[in-house]
């Protein structure tokens, strides 16, 4: 294929024979690059960070909220009408209300919810947000073994609560060390940590509990050593589980067998309990009736990543919120989840939570995430196009020195351009190998760009420990994960993702348009010349 | 090639100077014309006119029997035509120096659109008729000012045009070097049948041309008619 001469002449100029590349060219591809690469990173991390709100948002509040428009009588025939609808995979009944706690001088008003045990984790993933409690050891002779809580631990004398109102309080649920004294087993004795602490309900009492195995093969004596309560448990049947109030203890496999002597040596911490008062026992305080606040344990910590929902948090059952709020049989609303496109396309979602709208007949209002939270996205959106204005203006710095390049190759070549016409080149044609020049430099300029940007997603993790480490040392890299957490941020390649396409493109196509806009100047210049005069030129 | 009635002056201040007046000119296929006169006279005028690179008070120029108007701006078409049927050559060679010297003699062709698979070949063959055969990848600015001179002449010929305008070819090289690629265009110019029209101040080189004119206060003279001229000033003079 012949290759128009304007576009010959200007790759020739920017990478002229005998030599590898211009100092120019080299100098101006490589300044759009920065500016590419800059550009799609920043926009890239915002889209991000945006998508790691939505997966949390989604995961604190489900797709959509159903929330009544008007006094109902019974809501429990709604969950299963919306179970046998398309789509809808998940349907979880809350009740909301503002409680005193209060854990001896301590007080916390956090915002409280009601969840059913049975469903409570249909739409919320409790169980991820549930962590462990405050009581972190360090010390070489003994181990925090103490279990995650789950849902299911949940009753109504049982409260989960968000870690900043535990801090509050000054509270934590049960625990469990197991202390490595002299008589007792090291874990290096055996190749696995065998025996395991694998539940710890809220009702379990303070003790240590001993495990020993005897001379005869697949057994152990357990010991209560305060109550002196002791049991013989045959291990090789399963775990040993006495029921509430009790540490289940379960053993795994190990390499190396237990002999006899093996000793175990578990200290078990009791849940701390707090007071709560309603509002109505306030009320009754107030007009001097003696009513005992309501007492419960602590059976779980939890974080929900979503900063959105309230820092200060209690979760508790139905039933719980229901006799708080002297509300028998009382419901808030529904939080439901969706599955396929519904789920992942907003629009669909829209629809579908208008088609739900009908099915419950307009009583009740189905609110999508994204209506509810759009305040926060609007934000970020904004912050978004904040940063492509600041940005833009380095594509612009980029292009007036491209712009001022070409002019000086201009006035340079003034007597090549009068060559060129004299040995038939049309002025268009001439002027068109400045303006192909720009666009060169953004092309080569923007692929590289978009070349960086890759690899700065791909090592994204490596590249910003090693930034945020010389910056804000090791310590201070917790504190920088706690609010830009780099690693686990989802940054999509643009094959993965059709947003994250459109924003190499964008910006691919901006340094393309910039460099090229940036070759008209000289172009225009070099065709307004007299070819006699460029002759002539000295 | 034909001009008919060129005139044309330049603004100098309040007033202008007027470089030529009514000159007409005629170039026969491929014959040459060599044209001499006084530095400033208005030669690389009027081979700028002749090329349609620069517009005329007055006239007309012919190539190829199309008549155009001197005074006129030169039109798309006219830049084509001119790729195929002239040729130039200055004193300051004006290689490309991003190109190497193969690029610099193709780099005509592409304009002309006469580039092929035969072009490279027809360069090669230039650049050997021209004594540069061995310095085709190198770059311009590693050769001798002869050197580039006769790749100049190469790129001014690739195209086969039909007039060569070669504007003080030799004005930048010594005697015998300027001898020498002398030598080369004119040969080049008959074995290709191309006219050439020759701006020189050397007599040697102007009289190994067809036919000699000499340019003086914007006219064009013959021989007889310039050395008439020269005796009545010397005899003035003495």
């Amino acid at each position: 294929m012949k290759v128009p001469w304007p576009l010959y002449l200007a790759w020739k100029q920017l990478f002229p024979s005998g030599k590898k590349v211009s100092f120019f060219s080299l100098l101006s591809i490589i300044g759009v690059a920065l500016g590419v690469n800059v550009m799609i990173v920043v926009i890239a991390f915002m889209q991000g960070f945006q998508q790691k709100f939505r997966k949390d948002i989604i995961n604190a509040q489900g797709h959509a909220r159903v929330v009544p428009l008007k006094p109902y009588a019974s809501w429990d025939k709604i969950p299963p009408r919306l179970r046998k609808i398309d789509n809808v995979v998940g349907v979880t009944p809350y009740l909301q209300a503002q409680l005193l706690l209060q854990s001896g001088n301590y007080h916390a008003i956090p915002f409280c919810m009601g969840l059913q045990p049975e469903d409570g984790d249909e739409v919320l993933p409790v169980d991820d947000f549930l962590k462990g409690g405050m009581l972190r050891l360090q010390a070489h002779d003994a181990e925090d073994v103490t279990p995650l809580p789950t849902m299911e631990m949940l009753e109504d004398d049982v409260v989960f609560l968000s870690s900043q109102t535990a801090n509050r309080l000054g509270v934590r649920p049960s625990a469990v060390v197991q202390v490595y004294e002299a008589n007792a087993t090291l874990p290096e004795s055996t190749e696995q940590s065998p025996v395991r602490v694998t539940r710890l309900d809220s009702y379990v009492e303070s003790g240590e509990w001993e495990l020993l195995f005897m001379p005869s093969e697949g057994s152990c004596v357990v010991r209560e050593n305060v109550s002196g309560d002791e049991f013989v448990w045959e291990y090789e049947k399963g775990s040993l589980d006495l029921g509430f109030g009790y540490p289940v203890f379960e053993i795994s496999q190990g390499a190396d067998p237990f002999v006899a002597g093996d000793r175990f040596l578990f200290q078990v911490f009791k849940a701390n309990k707090i007071e709560i008062f309603s509002p109505s026992m306030i009320d009754q305080a107030k007009a001097d009736e003696m009513i005992p606040p309501r007492e419960v344990r602590v059976g779980g910590i939890f974080e929900v990543p979503w900063q959105g929902f309230q820092m200060e948090a209690l979760i508790g059952t139905m039933r719980f919120m229901a006799d708080m709020r002297d509300q028998e049989g009382a419901c808030d609303g529904f939080y439901l989840k969706f599955s396929g496109p519904v789920a992942r396309n907003e629009v669909q979602l829209q629809k579908k939570c208008r088609e739900l709208e009908l099915v419950l007949e307009e009583d009740w209002a189905v609110v999508p995430w994204f209506v509810e939270n759009a305040w926060f996205f609007e934000l970020l959106k904004f912050e978004e196009y904040l940063m492509v204005l600041i940005m833009i203006p380095i594509g612009l710095v980029a292009a007036f020195a491209i712009a001022i390049a070409l002019m000086t190759t201009v006035l340079r070549k003034i007597r090549e351009i009068g060559l060129l016409i004299a040995m038939g080149g049309r002025r268009f044609s001439v002027g068109m190998v400045f303006c192909l020049q720009g666009f060169i430099i953004g092309g080569l300029g923007a692929v590289l760009g978009c070349g960086l940007a890759l690899l700065f997603i791909r090592y994204r993790e490596v590249i910003m420990t090693f930034i945020v480490e010389r910056i804000a040392g090791s310590d201070g890299q917790a504190g920088v994960a706690q609010f830009y957490n780099f690693h686990s941020l989802e940054v999509p390649f643009p094959w993965e993702s059709s947003e994250s396409l459109s924003t190499f493109l964008s910006f691919a196509l901006f340094a393309v348009l910039v460099s090229t806009v940036a070759g008209l100047l000289p172009a225009l210049r070099a065709t307004r010349l007299n070819p006699a005069d460029s002759l002539r030129s000295e | 090639m034909e001009a008919n009635g060129l005139s044309k002056s330049f603004r100098l201040g309040d007033g202008s100077i007027r470089v030529l007046a009514d000159a007409d000119i005629r170039l026969e296929e491929a014959s040459s014309l060599s044209i001499q006169g006084s530095s400033g006279c208005g030669k690389t005028t009027l081979l700028n006119l002749l090329a349609r690179l620069e517009k005329a008070d007055a006239g007309t120029v012919s190539w190829d029997g199309r008549k155009m108007t001197a005074s006129s701006s030169p039109s798309s078409r006219e830049s084509v035509m001119r790729a195929d049927f002239l040729g130039v050559v200055y004193q300051a060679y004006y290689l490309i120096p991003e190109l190497n010297v193969l690029e610099n003699i193709l780099m005509a062709a592409r304009l002309s659109s006469s580039v092929n698979r035969d072009s490279e070949d027809r360069a090669r063959s230039l650049l050997s008729r021209m004594g540069v055969g061995d310095k085709a990848k190198q770059i311009p600015n590693k050769l001798s000012g002869g050197e580039r001179q006769r790749v100049a002449i190469a790129r001014a010929l690739i195209n086969k045009p039909r007039v060569l305008l070669a504007d003080e070819p030799t004005g930048n090289l010594d005697e015998r070097t300027g001898g020498q690629v002398m030598d080369l265009l004119m040969t080049a110019c008959d074995e290709e049948k191309t006219g050439l029209i020759l701006v020189t101040h050397n007599p040697i080189f102007a009289e190994s041309a067809d036919s000699r004119v000499f340019l003086k206060e914007g006219k064009l003279i013959t021989d007889e008619e310039f050395e008439e001229i020269e005796r009545k000033a010397n005899d003035e003079e003495n």
